[in-house]
């Protein structure tokens, strides 16, 4: 059975080069895709499901490291596959690479490290270890994000509703949603849009009260009534005061295990 | 000779112990000579005798002088003549008579008398204590602001010095600002996989870096450039990209022959267009398109930056663009003061649109 692996980059002769490489030093290795942005690259991935992704880190769309998390939370079916980040100078800084044992290479891509890598991969996928891998793979990824650089605490969150300024004590706070350009503030009296991104808003806020659940969601960790997990695996919680269940990202399930 | 105390400057709170240990020290070979001086030029007296006299007048008149100097004046670098004049008429009788009481007191042997002091006996004595009085203080006063002007001169050359340490850092901020190791380290990346499946784009690509890296390091080095040599280098900079992103960013660039000679600080348009890759076009999927064009209005010149990138509302044109703008908008009030402006605002295309006002210099 032919491997078969993704390459997601969006400078179109770094791609080709980069194909050009493995095909050289991986004769056997089929490439069933070459994405130009990380949307395609997480729409391809999860219609292909390849063996192998070489993600570039800096790209249109998501980054390698948000197509990486968006795949572990929407893989299904197949073994998950390795990942390879590509990243130039200045992208990220290698030592967290190498500090979470991720597999990596650098622009310009050069053929001995990239054998090197090759060689790995190939040892990897013969042993078909799915369930570790996917774990490693986690445990890279939770090692690879970056930590907020912690900022002045917010202690009121100031959120327009209709024509009004509607002032919510952080306290009160249910959880935090992204949407599109907004974030949606959740109490369990009702919602309110704050014009802000959760990574801006993630590093003013208590982090022992405060969780990352997901992507696009911050939870208040003394609302959450309790975890629970579907027959597919995938863990949802229950809230003080709210109806709805909350998704949370494989990611992030570690937070939610027994003491 | 006494190391000048240049590390303890006149504003200094802190008393001044150094120089006035020092000037004890002259003050007390000043004696020693004055005591000669009676002794063997006026051959009056023992050596030994005139020696303790001279020394408790002197020290006693040099700590009234410098004490009232001190507490009167401190660190002022200039002289008050008529307030020293003062201080000496009183410091010298006052001297005279505790000087020549202690003295009197030391070795049993009336110096000066008191109650007769302005007698024509005792004139001479007092005459030579204000004679040497007023060349001690002539002496001391012209070392202090000797060492005064030392330490300001020191001061003055320290800070020439910073200032030039600065210039040479903002030129080298400037430098690093332009050849970007990331745009290098890229730009190389290309390269090297153009040199493998398309030679010949390989070679206009290096046409191209080449032409881009010496303008960069030339117009680091000028004061002043002309708008020609900057769209020449925007030019390059642009083809560069254009090789990079492919498909994703066109662009066009707008020069009236006329504006080719018009001068221009160096590097101010090139932060611009960086903007507008950075934060417009490349995190947008689609890419999209730079236009920059110049134009003379009413004896101005207006240059603007136009892009229908992800515009200003995206998350990373907030956080980035600041500070580049900031240093820009620096440069041109530090150049030009009120007469430039760069204003960022959003365009009909939902991008960005920079808009760079000078005045219009032609040579």
């Amino acid at each position: 059975m032919t491997l078969r692996a993704l390459i997601a980059e969006d400078e179109p002769i770094l791609a080709a080069t980069l194909a050009q490489a493995l095909q050289r030093l991986w004769p056997g290795l089929s490439i069933v895709a070459t994405c130009p942005n990380g949307v395609d690259a997480i729409e391809k991935a999860l219609a292909l499901k390849p063996d192998m992704l070489f993600l570039d880190i800096k790209m249109p769309g998501r980054t390698g490291l948000e197509v990486a998390e968006e795949l572990a939370e929407s893989w299904q079916g197949a073994p998950f596959p390795q990942i390879v980040f590509v990243t130039a100078y200045g992208d990220y800084a290698l030592d967290a690479f190498d500090h979470a044992a991720a597999d990596y290479v650098t622009k310009p891509v050069n053929d001995a490290r990239l054998a090197k890598t090759v060689e790995r991969l190939q040892q990897r996928l013969q042993k078909k270890d799915d369930a570790s891998d996917l774990t490693r793979m986690l445990e890279q990824m939770r090692a690879l994000m970056p930590a907020p650089v912690a900022s002045e605490r917010l202690t009121l969150i100031r959120a327009l509703v209709g024509n009004l300024v509607r002032m919510i004590p952080i306290a009160d706070v249910v959880y935090f949603e992204a949407t599109d350009k907004y974030v949606n503030v959740v109490t369990m009296e009702g919602e309110a849009l704050i014009r802000t991104s959760l990574k801006e808003l993630l590093p003013q806020l208590d982090d022992k009260l405060f969780w990352q659940i997901h992507r696009g969601t911050i939870v208040n960790a003394t609302s959450v009534i309790s975890a629970v997990r579907d027959e597919a695996g995938k863990l949802s919680l229950n809230l003080r005061g709210r109806q709805e269940q909350l998704r949370v990202s494989p990611l992030y399930a570690h937070l939610f295990k027994q003491m | 000779m006494m190391p000048t105390d240049t590390s303890c400057p006149p504003s200094s709170p802190s008393f001044p112990w150094k120089r006035f240990g020092a000037d004890f020290l002259y003050v007390t070979m000043f004696n020693i000579g004055v005591a000669l001086a009676i002794t063997f030029l006026l051959s009056n007296g023992h050596f030994w005798r005139n020696l303790v006299a001279a020394m408790c007048i002197g020290t006693t008149a040099f700590l009234i002088i410098d004490g009232a100097r001190l507490f009167l004046g401190r660190g002022s670098n200039k002289h008050n003549w008529p307030r020293m004049i003062v201080i000496i008429a009183v410091a010298v009788p006052l001297a005279q008579v505790l000087g020549g009481t202690l003295a009197e007191v030391l070795i049993g042997v009336r110096v000066v008398s008191v109650t007769n002091m302005f007698s024509l006996a005792s004139s001479g004595t007092l005459m030579f204590t204000l004679l040497a009085t007023v060349v001690a203080t002539i002496m001391f006063t012209s070392r202090e602001r000797l060492m005064l002007s030392e330490a300001k001169a020191a001061r003055e050359s320290a800070r020439a010095e910073g200032i030039a340490r600065q210039a040479l850092q903002a030129q080298l901020q400037l430098l690093q600002a332009q050849i970007e190791p990331h745009m290098l380290f890229n730009t190389l990346a290309n390269l090297q996989g153009l040199i493998a499946l398309d030679p010949a784009r390989a070679q206009q690509m290096l046409d191209q870096l080449i032409v881009y890296l010496r303008a960069t390091l030339s117009s680091s080095r000028a004061e002043v450039t002309t708008l020609g040599q900057e769209f020449a280098l925007m030019d390059a900079y642009l083809g560069l990209m254009a090789v990079r992103m492919g498909a994703r960013l066109s662009f066009q660039l707008d020069l009236p022959q006329e504006l080719r000679s018009a001068q221009i600080p160096p590097m101010l348009l090139q932060p611009l267009i960086e903007n507008a890759i950075t934060h417009g076009l490349e995190p947008k999927i689609e890419g999209g398109r730079i236009v920059v064009s110049a134009a003379a209005r009413d004896g101005q010149l207006h240059v603007s930056v136009s892009d229908d990138g992800l515009g200003l509302d995206a998350p990373s044109a907030k956080s980035g663009t600041h500070l580049g703008l900031a240093n820009t908008r620096d440069r041109l009030l530090a150049i030009h003061g009120e007469q430039a402006s760069l204003a960022l605002t959003a365009n009909s295309s939902g991008g960005a649109l920079a808009e760079l006002i000078l005045p219009l210099v032609k040579p």
